[in-house]
C-alpha cells in the first residue's frame, strides 16, 4: 500500500521531470535536425573533404556510447576551458549524438527524390542550395517524417540518460523520489510509465501529421 | 561572364545567325564513348529535330549544352561564346529544357512550379511572374489548372505545364528530350500542338524525338544520329524521303513500318 501511495504522491513531482525530459528532447531534436540537415547534405557532397568530415562525423557518434559523449561534453569539456552546466551539456551532447542519427536519414531522404527534380531546377537556372532548399529538401522531409519521428522518440528515452550528470530531468526526479522512500519498484514503474505515455503520444502525433501531409 | 572579346568562332562568316555551335564533342561514361566528335550548327529561330536508335547519343547531346552533362573534348558556343566561360546558372536561364519525364515539383501547385525560377532567379516580383504565369498557362490552354497539384494533371498537362515553366524564364533555345515518349498515344498530338505553335513564333529548338510526323511538319532540318555520331542531316525531304546513308534507311523502315 506504501508503494502506491508513495507514487501518487510524488506523481506532481515527477511530472514536473517529465516535462524536463520533453524540452531536453524538443531542444535537442532541434539541434539534431538543424546539424543532421548540413551534415546529410554534406555526405553527399561531391568535395571529398566535406564528404569525409561528414562521414567521419557520423561514424564516430554512431560508433561511440551516448553515456561517453554526455561524459565527455560535461566532465571532460571543462579541462579544455569550455565548462557548460547539466543542462546545455545535456543538449549539446544529445543534439549532437541525433544529429550523426538525423544526418543518414536526411541523407536517404534526398536520395529518395528522384534525379530529375534536380535536374529540372538547375535547367531552370536555380543553384544547387535554391535546389535543395526549395525542391529537394521539402520533398525529403515529407518522406522522411516517419524516420524522424522515430528518432524524437528515441532520443525521449535517450534523455534519461542525462540524469548521470544531474539534469532534473524525469529519471534523475525519480531517483531522488527513491532515495527518500526506498520504493524502488513503484516509482520505476512509474517512470516507465510515464516515459511509454510519451512516446506514446509522440507516436500519435507523428501518424497524425503524416496523414495529413499525405492527404495535402 | 564574357560578352565579347574571347570570341572563337572558328571563322565563321554568318556567326551571327549562329546560335548554337557545337564542335567535335567528345562524352564518355567511364569507357564507354557516347559521343564521338559531334559537329553541330543552330541557327537561330531554327527548329531541329534529332532522331536515331536509342543509346545513340541523342539525349546526351541535348543534356551537354545546358550542362546537365560534362563533356571530355570538344566546345559548344553560345552567341559565339564558348559555355565554358558563362556563369553555368546564367546559361541555364537562356536554355529551356523539357523533359520526358515531365520532372515537374509534386509538392508545388502549377502557379507555384511556374514562378518559382523567375523569382528566386531572376528576382522577379512575384505579381508580375504570376501574371506573366497566367498568359503561359492560357496559351498551353491550361489556365483552369493554376491551382492544380501535379498528380491532378494528365500526362500531356503536365507536359504543357512543364514547356510553360520552361518559358517562364524567355530562353532563347528551347531543348526537348524525348517529351512525348512518356504519353498516352492520345495525349501526345496536345504536346505537340504547343510545340508546333512555339516553333511558329519563332522560338529556337532542339527537340530528340520518336515522332516523324511532327519532324515533318515542324522541322527545319532534320539530324539522324547514331552511335555517337551525326549520320546524316538535311531537310525533312531529304532525310525522311530520300535518306542517303545505309543506317538511316534501316532506322526509318524500323520506324515507320
Amino acid at each position: 500500500m506504501d508503494a502506491i501511495t508513495e507514487l501518487l504522491k510524488s506523481f506532481p513531482f515527477l511530472l514536473l521531470g517529465a516535462w524536463e525530459t520533453l524540452k531536453l528532447t524538443a531542444f535537442s531534436v532541434g539541434i539534431g535536425v538543424i546539424l543532421g540537415t548540413f551534415i546529410g547534405m554534406g555526405r553527399l557532397s561531391k568535395v571529398k573533404f566535406i564528404n569525409y568530415l561528414c562521414t567521419a562525423y557520423v561514424e564516430f557518434l554512431r560508433g561511440t556510447p551516448l553515456l561517453v559523449q554526455i561524459s565527455i561534453v560535461y566532465f571532460g569539456l571543462p579541462q579544455l576551458g569550455i565548462q557548460l552546466a547539466p543542462y546545455p551539456a545535456a543538449i549539446t551532447a544529445l543534439g549532437l549524438n541525433s544529429g550523426a542519427y538525423i544526418a543518414e536519414i536526411v541523407r536517404a531522404g534526398i536520395q529518395s527524390i528522384p534525379r530529375g527534380q534536380y535536374e529540372a531546377s538547375r535547367s531552370l537556372g536555380l543553384t544547387h542550395w535554391q535546389t535543395m532548399r526549395y525542391i529537394i529538401l521539402p520533398q525529403a522531409f515529407r518522406n522522411i517524417l516517419p524516420a524522424l519521428g522515430n528518432e524524437f522518440i528515441t532520443l525521449t528515452k535517450d534523455s534519461s540518460l542525462a540524469s548521470v550528470i544531474g539534469v532534473s530531468e524525469l529519471m534523475r526526479r525519480g531517483q531522488f523520489v527513491i532515495s527518500r522512500t526506498f520504493q524502488t519498484f513503484s516509482i520505476y514503474f512509474g517512470i516507465a510509465f510515464i516515459y511509454f505515455l510519451m512516446t506514446f503520444v509522440i507516436s500519435r502525433i507523428v501518424r497524425y501529421i503524416e496523414r495529413r501531409m499525405a492527404t495535402a | 561572364m564574357i560578352e565579347e572579346s574571347v570570341v572563337n568562332t572558328g571563322g565563321i562568316q554568318s556567326a551571327k545567325e549562329i546560335i548554337i555551335k557545337i564542335e567535335g564533342l567528345v562524352k564518355r561514361f567511364g569507357k564507354l564513348e557516347v559521343l564521338k566528335g559531334v559537329n553541330l550548327e543552330v541557327k537561330r529561330k531554327e527548329a531541329i529535330v534529332i532522331i536515331g536508335p536509342s543509346g545513340g547519343g541523342k539525349s546526351t547531346l541535348l543534356r551537354c549544352v545546358n550542362k546537365l552533362e560534362e563533356y571530355q573534348g570538344g566546345k559548344i558556343y553560345l552567341d559565339g561564346v564558348d559555355i565554358d566561360q558563362y556563369d553555368v546558372n546564367k546559361l541555364r536561364t537562356r536554355i529551356g529544357m523539357v523533359f520526358q519525364q515531365f520532372n515537374l515539383f509534386p509538392h508545388m501547385n502549377v502557379l507555384q512550379n511556374l514562378i518559382l525560377a523567375p523569382t528566386k532567379v531572376k528576382n522577379m516580383p512575384e505579381n508580375e511572374a504570376i501574371e506573366k504565369a497566367k498568359a503561359l498557362l492560357s496559351r498551353v490552354g491550361l489556365l483552369d489548372k493554376i491551382d492544380a497539384y501535379p498528380e491532378q494533371l494528365s500526362g500531356g498537362q503536365k507536359q504543357r505545364v512543364a514547356i510553360a515553366r520552361a518559358l517562364m524564364m524567355e530562353p532563347e533555345i528551347m531543348l526537348f528530350d524525348e517529351p512525348t515518349s512518356a504519353l498516352d498515344p492520345e495525349l501526345v498530338g496536345e504536346v505537340l500542338d504547343v510545340m508546333k505553335d512555339l516553333a511558329n513564333s519563332g522560338m529556337t529548338m532542339l527537340v530528340v524525338t520518336h515522332e516523324m510526323g511532327f519532324a515533318t511538319d515542324v522541322a527545319d532540318r532534320i539530324v539522324f544520329i547514331s552511335q555517337g555520331v551525326i549520320e546524316e542531316e538535311g531537310t525533312p525531304v531529304e532525310i525522311l524521303k530520300n535518306p542517303k546513308k545505309q543506317r538511316t534507311k534501316e532506322f526509318l523502315r524500323r520506324i515507320l513500318e
